[in-house]
């Protein structure tokens, strides 16, 4: 078989170029770490995801270190937003409830197919603050188009993961103590310490609090309704930027049929 | 008295004529789909509604990639066999049941797709040109694409059986280059087929017969792409076959090597299928690794077109020297631009070349995360499939209609418009639709607008990149229009004696030169089939492994527009989900009561 | 002329990729035109070419002899 001189130089100069992209390629993975999707993660099963998978949530899991496990169903992702600090390196869990969705960060290189039955894991670093978009890239049903999430990448100094709850009595009878339970949850690893500050009426109760990380602090904050008097009173109880606030009513007489609690809600 | 196909080969001639028109009706159907889409993704026009949407994608998708390009190229090789060989059919009724077994196949496949858009028939099969599980077509779908397939089958049976029994009279001839290139694309395409064969008869459809209850949806995507690869490959070899043997006819030359064509074919037996799960690099559930040998074997899949490249532009060369041209690059001048079938051949070779880069950026694994199911990805395949095929197959049309009907065409100036305003239109919407895939735009969405965000442009603005795919789009609509003025113009003209004849380019370097093992069909297709296993194998076997031949328990998603199913499954959603949140506020409302 | 009309025809439709990806090249160079500043840029472009096609060969009248292109097959 003759081959043409120039036809030769065209073959060798091919091989080279293809040589050269297995190259270039090879170093994104072994010198830029660009790690592929694969098959790291065990299967999960789409029908109780709760046991396998757990609840949609972002986990603090090292010092600058999270991971965020995401659901994918038609036509939304859980959580959202998802909410991460800057300057933090992030892996994300995703798996779908139903059929194929991706997860697909829009203006950076985020982008997976969600496999239901599969679970894709990639981390991420994300160095500055930003707000961005995750769109589903693969037709999911009738209305693909409309689902889309939030994941927002907050300043670190803005970041935590403090969860405030408070379990407060509606209506006491006067001269009783109104209870207000106030749980703070902390999801990062390192202690928090801050200040619950309680506020009914002119008074202002502010107590110290220290929530281990990964954990729950109550505290409790009491008050005398015969200080307040009969009527209605505002209240509201603040942990850093999360704030509570409810109603306390004070009553002459409590009706008997309240016995039972207000669970009914 | 002229020699054309049609007076060589009356018989063969009435075939490629039906499946030539058959084609046609495909590409006027998916046309209008396209300009449809094109108008309502850009929100310059909208009047179906977006749920809808997918339903006419699919149509789109199904007709313009399955059955216009397909049955156009069973046309091409029906002719390039008899001409080649020089020999009839060996029986014409066996050539006919393959012709009607693809047909109706399309019409079974096209009757869900179609009735998706209507409210009133409770059928759909919207799941698009890949039918991605759990969602859930209407069986029609998948049985109309087994029959289509099948029909593919005993298409290559036929130039088989032409080819041995060819061989028989010519026992040491070898074999002529257009029936080599039909004989390794065929052989391609049986090995690629085994993979949606497997995917629908086992699994699909089964299961939208409630035969079984669950499908492994990684496992069928996987199946999809062992056949979803090569299939574009299919499409792809009979307009190199064109740009080989037909090209440097037109350019007034001769092919400059009938031995590297060879390679080149034999190359695309070997590579074509080994390299699906670069379609599944942002898959979970297959290891970097075999993503790694998809990738190699993909970039070496560069190798046969890039030397494509240089013996059609070589052959185009010698041909235009041939005709007078002189000069480095005045050659280029002397080329046959007048002639649409040269005209349309060369600029879809042209933008061809700008596919096979944003190809290279697509096979690159890791940098397949930017544009991954972006609409770059649909920028790519419109400038290979919907250019360097439609464009191909569209310019030798004009030729190939005269052939089989024994018509002039009926005005060579409107198809020279016709093909250039394709290469306008395609630079324009294939441009904007690059540009909007690296900024994150998704492909397959009806209204990619969303609420919470806006993509950010690094030059121009989102407005100006929907326009210009409109403008695009409407102008390629319009040079259908053209297109199919001639081809109507044509099939009511009048028999001419004048035609040219049939035949094709002699090469410039003969298959005398080949060497003799690139002939041996056996030995390809062995090496073919270890590499696909040696591709393949493993990963499947993982994933059966990890989900299950049947997969998960999910229930199917059908895509029927009303499906009562569809609703009964969201209400258990949204019950579910309801369910769990009353749960677990009544769980804290009485750890309250009890603390 | 020096080109075929049909040669001038691909010529002027091969100025559209050139013209579009043009716009995004000098964005790298920070020069951002607008669509209409590319219009015009295009149109220039194009006057040039057709000037050029339609000027007389330099002392030669027999353009149509060498007009191979125009020849049919």
């Amino acid at each position: 078989m003759n081959i043409h001189s120039y036809e030769k130089l065209w073959l060798i100069a091919a091989l080279l170029l293809i040589v050269g992209f297995i190259a270039t390629i090879t170093y994104g993975s072994v010198g830029l770490g660009i790690a592929m999707i694969d098959d790291s993660e065990d299967t999960v099963n789409p029908g109780s995801l709760d046991e396998d998978f757990g609840e949609p949530r972002v986990e603090h899991v090292g010092e600058n270190e999270y991971e965020a496990y995401v659901i994918a169903q038609t036509f939304t992702y859980r959580p959202d937003p998802i909410e991460v600090p800057a300057d933090s390196e992030v892996t994300f869990y995703v798996t779908s409830r139903d059929v194929i969705h991706s997860f697909s960060v829009v203006g950076t290189n985020v982008n997976t197919m969600v496999i239901p039955g599969e679970v894709s894991s990639m981390t991420v670093e994300f160095d500055d603050p930003g707000e961005y978009g995750i769109v589903c890239n693969e037709y999911c049903g009738d209305f693909h188009h409309t689902m889309e999430g939030q994941l927002h990448v907050v300043p670190e100094d803005e970041f935590d993961m403090t969860e405030l709850s408070v379990e407060a009595d509606d209506e006491v009878e006067l001269g009783d103590e109104a209870t207000f339970n106030v749980s703070v949850e902390n999801g990062m690893l390192d202690d928090l310490e801050t200040t619950a500050s309680f506020e009914i009426g002119d008074e202002t109760v502010e107590e110290e609090i220290t929530v281990a990380g990964e954990s729950t602090e109550e505290t409790t904050f009491t008050v005398d309704s015969s200080d307040l008097g009969e009527g209605d009173h505002d209240w509201t109880i603040t942990v850093d930027d999360y704030e509570e606030s409810g109603t306390l009513t004070v009553v002459d007489e409590l009706e008997e049929e309240n016995d039972g609690g207000n669970n009914d809600e | 008295m002229s020699n054309a196909y049609i007076d060589q080969f009356p018989a063969e001639a009435k075939v490629v004529k039906a499946l030539f028109y058959s084609s046609f009706v495909a590409l006027a159907l998916g046309g209008v789909f396209g300009i449809i889409q094109t108008l309502h993704r850009t929100d310059i026009y909208r009047f179906i509604d977006s749920a809808n949407y997918y339903s006419v994608l699919t149509a789109h998708g199904v007709f313009m990639v399955i059955t216009f390009t397909i049955f156009f190229l069973v046309g091409v090789f029906t002719w390039a066999v008899t001409t080649s060989l020089d020999r009839e059919v060996e029986d014409i009724r066996f050539t006919w049941a393959w012709v009607a077994l693809m047909s109706i196949g399309t019409v079974m496949a096209a009757v869900p797709i179609l009735a998706g858009l209507t409210d009133s028939i409770d059928m759909s099969a919207a799941v698009l040109f890949t039918f991605y599980a759990p969602l859930q077509g209407h069986p029609l779908f998948y049985l109309g694409l087994v029959l289509f397939v099948v029909g593919t089958w005993v298409a290559g049976a036929d130039w088989f059986r032409s080819w041995w029994a060819w061989k028989k009279e010519n026992p040491d001839a070898r074999i002529p280059l257009p029936t080599f290139m039909v004989l390794t694309t065929m052989i391609m395409w049986y090995i690629a087929t085994m993979g949606v064969a497997t995917s629908i008869l086992v699994f699909l459809l089964p299961w939208s017969l409630g035969w079984i209850e669950t499908v492994n949806p990684l496992l069928t995507r996987t199946l999809f792409w062992f056949f979803g690869h090569p299939v574009v490959y299919f499409w792809l070899m009979p307009a190199y076959m064109m740009w080989y043997v037909m090209l440097p006819k037109f350019s007034g030359g001769k092919l400059f090597s009938d031995p590297l064509a060879r390679v080149g074919f034999v190359l695309f037996l070997l590579l074509s299928t080994p390299v699906g799960i670069h379609h599944q690099y942002l898959d979970p559930g297959i290891s970097e690794g075999f993503k790694f040998i998809a990738m190699t074997n993909t970039m070496f899949l560069l190798l046969p077109s890039l030397l494509t490249a240089f013996t059609v532009v070589a052959s185009m060369e010698h041909g235009a020297r041939q005709r007078g041209g002189t000069g480095y690059f005045g050659w280029l001048k002397a080329l046959p631009w007048r002639d649409p079938v040269f005209a349309g051949m060369a600029l879809a070779g042209l933008l061809f070349a700008a596919a096979g880069f944003s190809g290279m950026v697509n096979a690159g694994m890791n940098i397949n995360y930017l544009v991954h199911n972006s609409l770059w990805v649909v920028g790519h395949f419109h400038l290979t499939v919907g250019t360097a095929v439609a464009l191909t197959f569209m310019a030798v049309s004009y030729w190939f209609i005269p052939q089989v009907t024994g018509k002039e065409l009926w005005n060579r100036s409107v198809a020279l418009v016709q093909v250039v305003l394709w290469f306008i239109g395609m630079t324009f919407m294939t441009n904007s639709m690059h540009r909007a895939g690296l900024i994150g735009m998704p492909r397959r969405t009806a209204e990619p607008q969303y609420e919470g965000f806006e993509f950010e442009t690094a030059v121009g603005s989102v407005g100006e990149l929907d326009a210009q795919i409109a403008l695009g789009g409407v102008l390629l609509t319009l040079s259908l229009v053209l297109f199919f003025a001639n081809i109507i113009g044509t099939a009511f003209g009048s028999r001419s004696d004048t035609l040219p004849d049939n035949g094709y380019a002699e090469a410039l370097s003969g298959s005398d030169d080949a060497p003799r093992v690139l002939d041996n069909l056996k030995l390809w297709t062995a090496i073919a089939i270890v590499l696909v296993i040696f591709a393949y194998s493993l990963p499947l076997l993982s994933i059966v492994d990890r989900g299950g031949l049947f997969g998960p328990d999910i229930p199917p998603l059908p895509v029927s527009l009303e499906s009562v199913t569809f609703l009964a499954f969201a209400v258990e959603h949204v019950a579910t989900v309801a369910l769990e949140s009353a749960g677990n506020f009544a769980q804290t409302a009485l750890s309250g009561v009890i603390n | 002329m020096r080109i075929s009309k049909a040669g001038l025809l691909v010529a002027l439709a091969f100025l559209a990729p050139i013209l579009v990806e043009l716009r995004t090249v000098l964005a790298w160079a920070d020069i951002h035109l607008s669509v209409l500043e590319t219009v015009f840029v295009g149109a220039i472009i194009a006057a040039g070419l057709l000037l050029w096609a339609f000027l007389p060969e330099d002392g030669d009248e027999t353009t149509s002899d060498r007009d191979v292109s125009n020849s049919e097959l």
